[in-house]
Parts: structure tokens; C-alpha cells; sequence
């Protein structure tokens, strides 16, 4: 279910309650919020409930493993009761058809239990590892599946086929499961973080479970790293009213983000990228300024929503923006640009890389590594892929002509400082707003075709920039405010009177311009 | 005063002011940011159990498109003059029953359908009146009521009945009318949604002021209005019969684009309603007539919505309706609906309908007699 629908409306008004009647009790809590959190996800399709249990059943033993602690038979088997009992529950609301679901189930506990028997048989010294290798087989494997079968199968035929080989594509006719790739790469960091000894798993299933399915983040993030969210699901969590009404705010703000400038820029940006080739250059700018911002709003918005309600809960989740568009390098970017992925990309994939540790040219070829899986990451597309590309090679660049150091070198405010941080601002939003027009393109063909239609001059008028600047200017004020008051959350603190005018600003914005038909958020393809 | 008094007091005071800010606020943020077509509805409790306009009411709409002013007659129609009781010798009379459309919402007194039916008629050497009976809301049962018990006294010679799409669920709503064995049994209740509240606050200046000029009433009154819409729709969908959940789905937004689903028994109620009321104008040697207004679907698309009666009720009711020429103008992209406001008719609407229903009304044997 969506947080900005009906439905989900009527979830939260039965859920806050009951929530705060079980709250301190910790166990009572953690299996409410199970199951509260497996009937949000079970919403979209309680088949794919079977999955979310998966990785929590295998990353459950296989982090005790990794960690190097026992595994004890009872915690196999409280992993595949819990797995099975999960089947059970998400069977029980699909269709009749799906119940050739269950021997898979049990085939699939039988493989795991014959791999963890063969891991115990394992000489010590590699049981660790063997652990972690089933954690990133199974995570990485149905991720694999879901969302990149499809997408290799094509290419590789595609590949073939340039050289005269002619096969037949295999494909397989699922759908990608509703926040695969942020569940099993938070699943994952624990795993490995256990397996570098820098965090000790408890024995707890359903501690381990609520913290996997947290409805807030399930499915779009914050990426949490267990360090910092599971140690809230193992103690009860103090909740004032100021915790519960900043969240809230929270929350409104998110959805203000979403509902009202998201949305509404939506059809300016697919104006211009269902048609490409139509439309003069000022429209096309306006069309890939406007999904710059949607973007940015689409996921910014739900990310406040996700820690304004985990806040309302007593939890505390990452923040996972930090006014990006304010980014004067494409390093910057990325460390305010969802904070959670690009964190993780650096902890688990670059820095084992090798970072920044051997020289310019491993320095580059790690960035460019990284900013290409995490272009993959996103989708299973090949603009995904260049969008990762063209935001490797530019941070390659800067780094390579020391830009950073430049303007760490003018304070902003002096004369040349001004200059050089507007500048390398200006530059580097150009960039960024071009590799939007490869991540938003349906094909390479329709890139091309958006940025060639850019670099005209025709249409150009303040009137044709309207649609657009209603809905961005309220925005990028209230982020001109945040960044000179040195302020992550816009209702933090601050003279009552701004706070109050802007909550009733949001308010009447979001009663009075929200765009009609609940849309799904971009990122819950990914 | 107590310190705790005083406390309470201040505390009190702030929130006032907190909330007459917020008020104040959201008035001046929907006049700049989202302007709401000001449609304020005069109407009240009549003797006979239905809504009326008021007598002698003034006041104006005011949309992003239109600003017109109503003015009420003495008996509650849209008109500047009062009409006797009674036959008129050498005067034909035509009595349209209907809702906001055929009330001449979003439109001037000269271009409603009265008026330019009225207008068309003496044009082509008719002496004829036209007298609107019309009320903003109003369904088939609404109109069946308020002709029984008071427009069958003014003795017209042509009875016109509007259509549109919302009457199968106001009919019901009504409850004006019970459907038993293909007939339609009064039930004697009356049907005042709201009236007593409204009466009551309409005797305040200030509410008055608020309902003609407050933009952030008027953004209020709509949502609540759509909100109890849907309640009402999912209330149905549980107790209705088979079939329903596609109608309440379908009530529940009930603006262009809606697929038109309707229950059966809307749809046999209406039906019987439509033969009731043409039975009993007939019995009284009056011609009846339907007058359908389509349904906005998009832009430049319209549909039928009387199309979901049985055809041989269709047939029995001399069903008026201007649809093909809606269509045929569609493809000229004119603007027949405003599109700002309430999605009522326009002038070039009007005019349309008008032509369209005009020469059928006028080959009623009814008004021959007051041909010039």
C-alpha cells in the first residue's frame, strides 16, 4: 500500500493505536510490527511475502555464522518454521494456483539445511565465510532473478545476435517484487558487517524479522545498516508527544513533496519523454527540469514519510537527503543524494575495491566500478547503466582536475568565492540534469533525441518556465532557508512564526493542489 | 484573576488567534494559488417536503470563467417577474423541472435554457412562457414532488423533465418514491438534506457573506461534499443489491471521465419515475417531454446517460436529447461545459440544447393554440 493512500490511511488508524498499547513490551511489540509490516507489504502481493522471508530465515543463521557463533539446530529450525509459517500466511490471501509455490518452499529449506550441513562439515577457519557466501548468494541470486534475468537474457541474445548468432532469448514472466533491491542489500550489510566483526547478531528471529520488514523502509529505505536501526528493536524505545509531532510534520512535509510538486511535475517530464523529438528546446528544458525535481521529490518525499513515521514509532532512521541540488561537485552530490545506497556502495563495493588507496587510475576505475553497479542498481536497463557511467566519468574528472581542492581553497564568502562555488554549482547540476535525461529515457535513441532538442533556443519565454517554477519555487525557498539555517528537517526548530506559516502553507498546498490519482513512487521499481 | 485562569485564558486566546490566522491564511493562499468557483446555494425548505429556492433571493457566481448574478422570483424561480396562477388566455405555458443546469448555474438569467427556449419560441411566433421551476440538486422525484404540489397550479401546457446523469442516485437517495411491482408508491417523506442547518445559519449576514464570498468555504463546502458523496457510495455498495459495487465506485467520483454505472434498481426506479411523471402530466392533457443534458466524459467527448433506461420506456417518453450535435461540435473543439467551475453549460451549451429540443417542442399539439 502507498502512504499517500486511502488505504493506507485506514492501516495507520488502526495500527498507532494498538501500537502504543504493545509498545513496551518489546516482544509484543516486534511480532506486532511483523505482522503489521508483512500486511502493508502483503498488500501489493502476499505471494511475495515468500521472498521477504527468505532473506530474513537464511540472513538470520547465515549472520550467527558469519559472526562466527554457533548455529544451533533449534536456530535452523526457528529459521525455517518462521519461513514456512510466513508461506502459510502469504498463501493464505493469494489464489489456489499459487500453491505449486509451497514444494518450492520446502525444496528450498532442504537446500538451505543440506548447504548448512555441509558448511558445519567446512574446516573452521572458512565456516565464516561459507556463511557470508550463503547470505550473498541467496540475496544477490533472487535479485538475479527478479530483476535482471530478464534484462541479461535479452542482451545476450542481443550480443549474439551483432555477431551473426541467432538464439532465441530465454525469458521468464515475472514481476519485480515491490523493494527487492533495498531489503536484500540492508539484509545484506548485516551479514557483512557481522562477518567483519562490527556488528554482533543477537539470537532473536523476531527481533532480526521486525527489523528486516520495517514497514516504513521496506520497501524504498532508508537503507539501514543494523548498527544503527537494530539495536532500536532490541530495547523499548522512549515516544513523547514532541517525537510523535515532529515526526508528523515529518511526514506532511514528505507528502507535500510528493503529492504536490512530484506529481504535478510528472506530466511536464513525460510531455517531453513520451515524445522527444516534439516540443521546442525551452520545453524540454522545462520537461528536464521538471523530472529533476520529481525525482528528487518523488524520493526525498518518501523518505521523509519513512522516517517521519519510523519517528512516530520511536524509531530512528538515516536521513537520506541532504539538499542535493545545492552540490557544487558530483562527489558532493553523492554524499547528499540518497545517502543510504551511496554509503553503502562506498562501504561494500568501493572501499574493498580499493578506494581511493591506490592511485589515480585504480581511483577511477573503483569509482567507475561502483557508479556502474550502482547504475544497475536501479534498474535493469542500459541508460541505467550510462547514467551510472557518465556520474562515474565525472566524478573521475573532477577528481583528476582537483576541483574540490579549488574550492576548498575559496571561502564562499569573497568575491572569487562566490564566482568559483557558482560556477562549479552551475557545472555540476549541468551534469546532473543530463544524466537525469539517460535515467528518465526509455531508450539511448530518445537521450539523444531530448538532448539534442536542448541545445536549441526556440521557445524560450517566462510563460513557457510557469507550469514549472509554481511548484519548484515554494520548494527551492524553503531549501534556501534550511541550507543558511544550517537546518536537515524545515519544521526543526526556527522562529514559531516561519514553522507555523509554512506548516500552513504545506497544509492548504496539500488540500488544495495535490495532484489528482494516487501515483506510485518511482523508486518502488528499483 | 487567578494565575490559572489567566493562564487558560492566554492559552485560549493564542489558539483563537492561531486558528483565525490559519483561517485568514487559507483564505488568502486559495484566492492567489487555487481560485474556487464561488456557487453559493440559496435554497430552502418548501411546504412540501422538498428544497426551493428562496423568494426573492440576490446574489452572484463567480468562477475563474463566469461572474453572473441570480436573481429569485417571488415564488421561487429563477426569473425577474412573478406569473399568475392559472391559465393565461392566448398564452401557452411550459413548466422545465430540473436541477443546476436547466437553474442556469455558472450562467446569466438571458442565456438560461428557460430563457433562450422562451426566446426561440417567440422568435418563431409563439406566445409562450417558460417557467423555471428548476432547483440546483434536484432528481426525478425531486421534480415528480414539487410538480404535484406546485407547478401543476400555474397549468402549463408542456411538462419538460431534465435528465442527467446523477438522477439514478438521487432518485434513490431521495426517498420520495418506493418501486413495487413495476410502480412507483409515493412514501410522504420529505427530502431536506442539510435544509434546517442552512435555514439557520442563512439568517446571519456574516454566513451569508461567507457563503458568496469565501473562497475557503466554498474549497470546504466541496470537499465535504465529495467526502460525504463517498461515504454515502460505500455505504450503498455494502447494503445494495448485486451490481452495486461498480455503481458506488462510480458515485463516489462522480465527475468527467466516470464510466456511468448504475444499480438495476436505480435504473427501474428512474425509468418508473420518468413513466410515472409522464402519465400523470398526460392525464392532465399536458404534452411531457425529456430533455437530456449529456455527460462531460473529457474534454471534447460526451455521452448518453438516459441510454441506460429500457428502450421502450425511451420510446413511451419523448426523450429530447442533443447529443449528436454535442458530438459534432466536439470535433470543432467548442467549449459547451465550462471547465473551471462546475462543469455546468456554457452559453454556446445552451444554445446548442436549445436548438436541439426546440423544433420537437414545438410540434406539441399543446401549443398550437398560442401560435401567432
Amino acid at each position: 500500500m502507498l502512504f499517500n493512500s486511502f488505504v493506507f490511511s485506514v492501516f495507520l488508524a488502526v495500527f498507532f493505536p494498538l501500537y502504543l498499547l504493545v509498545r513496551r513490551d518489546v516482544f509484543a511489540r516486534n511480532v506486532f510490527l511483523i505482522v503489521s509490516s508483512y500486511v502493508f507489504y502483503g498488500w501489493w502481493d502476499p505471494r511475495f511475502l515468500i521472498l521477504v522471508a527468505v532473506s530474513t530465515s537464511v540472513d538470520y543463521v547465515a549472520a550467527l555464522g558469519a559472526a562466527g557463533k554457533p548455529v544451533s539446530r533449534v536456530d535452523r529450525l526457528k529459521s525455517a518454521a518462521f519461513l514456512l509459517a510466513t508461506t502459510a500466511g502469504g498463501l493464505g490471501f493469494a489464489s489456489r494456483e499459487d500453491l505449486w509455490l509451497v514444494p518450492l518452499v520446502l525444496a528450498g529449506i532442504c537446500t538451505a539445511g543440506l548447504a548448512t550441513y555441509a558448511i558445519d562439515r567446512a574446516p573452521e577457519g572458512r565456516r565464516r565465510r561459507y556463511w557470508l557466501y550463503l547470505s550473498l548468494v541467496t540475496n544477490l541470486g533472487v535479485l538475479a532473478l527478479f530483476k535482471y534475468f530478464n534484462f541479461f537474457a535479452t542482451s545476450i541474445a542481443a550480443a549474439l545476435a551483432a555477431i551473426g548468432i541467432e538464439i532465441q532469448a530465454a525469458s521468464l514472466s515475472i514481476i519485480l517484487p515491490v523493494g527487492l533491491s533495498f531489503y536484500t542489500f540492508q539484509a545484506l550489510s548485516r551479514t557483512i558487517d557481522c562477518y567483519r566483526g562490527r556488528f554482533d547478531p543477537a539470537y532473536s528471529i523476531v527481533d532480526y524479522a521486525a527489523y528486516h520488514a520495517f514497514f516504513p523502509q521496506l520497501v524504498a529505505g532508508p537503507i539501514e545498516r543494523a548498527g544503527h536501526l537494530m539495536p532500536q528493536f532490541e530495547r523499548v524505545l522512549p515516544l513523547t508527544r514532541g517525537l510523535v509531532g515532529s515526526g508528523a510534520l515529518l511526514f506532511v512535509w514528505g507528502l507535500y513533496q510528493k503529492l504536490v510538486i512530484a506529481d504535478n511535475l510528472a506530466p511536464l517530464a513525460s510531455g517531453v519523454f513520451d515524445d522527444p523529438e516534439g516540443g521546442t528546446a525551452a520545453a524540454t528544458l522545462v520537461g528536464v527540469l521538471a523530472f529533476a525535481f520529481q525525482i528528487y521529490c518523488d524520493f526525498c518525499g518518501y523518505s521523509n514519510m519513512a522516517r517521519g513515521l519510523a519517528r512516530c514509532l520511536g524509531f530512528d532512521l538515516v536521513a537520506n537527503f541532504d539538499l542535493p541540488y545545492f552540490a557544487r561537485t558530483p562527489s558532493e552530490f553523492w554524499r547528499r543524494w540518497h545517502i543510504s545506497l551511496s554509503t553503502w556502495l562506498r562501504d561494500y563495493l568501493y572501499i574493498p575495491l580499493g578506494g581511493s588507496r591506490g592511485g589515480t587510475a585504480a581511483t577511477c576505475r573503483n569509482l567507475m566500478a561502483t557508479m556502474l553497479l550502482g547504475g544497475l542498481w536501479h534498474g535493469a536497463a542500459w541508460t541505467f547503466v550510462a547514467w551510472g557511467g557518465l556520474h562515474g566519468l565525472i566524478q573521475a574528472a573532477y577528481r583528476a582536475l582537483k576541483v574540490e581542492s579549488l574550492i576548498e581553497r575559496h571561502p564562499f564568502m569573497t568575491a572569487t568565492g562566490v564566482l568559483v562555488h557558482g560556477a562549479a554549482w552551475l557545472a555540476t547540476m549541468g551534469l546532473v540534469t543530463i544524466g537525469w535525461v539517460f535515467f528518465r529515457a526509455r531508450s539511448f535513441g530518445d537521450a539523444m533525441a531530448v538532448l539534442q532538442n536542448l541545445a536549441g533556443v526556440t521557445g524560450y519565454s517566462f510563460q513557457a518556465f510557469g507550469p514549472l517554477l509554481q511548484y519548484v519555487v515554494p520548494l527551492i525557498a524553503a531549501e534556501i532557508y534550511q541550507r543558511a539555517s544550517n537546518r536537515q528537517e524545515i519544521f526543526a526548530g526556527g522562529p514559531f512564526v516561519i514553522r507555523y506559516v509554512a506548516f500552513l502553507f504545506v497544509m492548504f498546498s496539500l488540500l488544495a493542489l495535490s495532484a489528482p490519482g494516487g501515483q506510485e513512487f518511482i523508486y518502488f521499481d528499483f | 484573576m487567578p494565575i490559572r485562569l489567566r493562564a487558560s485564558v492566554h492559552r485560549i486566546l493564542v489558539y483563537v488567534g492561531l486558528t483565525g490566522f490559519a483561517l485568514l491564511f487559507g483564505e488568502v493562499f486559495l484566492r492567489i494559488a487555487d481560485p474556487q468557483p464561488l456557487l453559493p446555494r440559496y435554497v430552502t425548505g418548501t411546504a412540501w417536503g422538498v428544497r426551493g429556492n428562496i423568494p426573492h433571493a440576490r446574489y452572484r457566481h463567480r468562477t475563474p470563467e463566469v461572474d453572473v448574478e441570480f436573481r429569485i422570483n417571488g415564488q421561487g424561480m429563477r426569473a425577474d417577474r412573478d406569473f399568475p396562477l392559472g391559465r393565461q388566455a392566448g398564452t401557452c405555458r411550459i413548466a422545465v423541472f430540473g436541477d443546476s443546469f436547466f437553474m442556469g448555474y455558472e450562467l446569466d438569467l438571458k442565456d438560461t435554457f428557460s430563457a433562450r427556449l422562451e426566446e426561440r419560441l417567440r422568435e418563431d411566433r409563439y406566445n409562450a412562457d417558460v417557467l423555471n421551476f428548476s432547483v440546483s440538486g434536484f432528481g426525478t422525484a425531486e421534480m415528480i414532488r414539487h410538480y404535484e404540489r406546485f407547478g401543476r397550479r400555474f397549468e402549463p401546457d408542456v411538462v419538460v423533465f431534465q435528465w442527467h446523469a446523477s438522477d439514478p442516485e438521487d432518485n434513490v437517495r431521495a426517498d420520495l418514491f418506493d418501486f413495487e411491482d413495476g410502480r412507483v408508491v409515493a412514501t410522504e417523506r420529505s427530502y431536506l438534506p442539510l435544509v434546517a442547518l442552512q435555514d439557520a445559519l442563512m439568517k446571519f449576514s456574516l454566513y451569508r457573506l461567507i457563503t458568496d464570498q469565501s473562497h475557503l468555504y466554498s474549497f470546504a463546502r466541496e470537499r465535504a461534499s465529495v467526502f460525504a458523496r463517498r461515504l454515502m457510495a460505500m455505504a450503498e455498495k455494502r447494503t445494495a443489491e448485486p451490481g452495486a459495487e461498480a455503481h458506488a465506485a462510480g458515485a463516489a467520483d462522480d465527475g468527467p471521465g466516470e464510466p456511468e454505472s448504475k444499480t438495476p434498481y436505480e435504473i427501474s426506479l428512474s425509468a418508473a419515475l420518468l413513466r410515472h411523471a409522464a402519465a400523470m402530466a398526460r392525464g392532465e392533457e399536458r404534452d411531457f417531454f425529456v430533455v437530456e443534458v449529456p455527460k462531460r466524459l473529457s474534454r471534447a467527448s460526451y455521452g448518453s446517460t438516459i441510454g441506460v433506461l429500457p428502450g421502450a420506456d425511451l420510446a413511451e417518453l419523448n426523450v429530447l436529447s442533443p447529443l449528436q450535435d454535442f458530438r459534432r461540435l466536439s470535433s470543432e473543439d467548442a467549449k459547451l461545459y465550462y471547465e473551471r467551475g462546475h462543469g455546468h453549460l456554457t452559453p454556446l451549451g445552451v444554445a446548442v440544447l436549445v436548438a436541439a429540443v426546440a423544433p420537437r417542442l414545438e410540434q406539441s399539439a399543446r401549443l398550437r393554440g398560442c401560435k401567432q
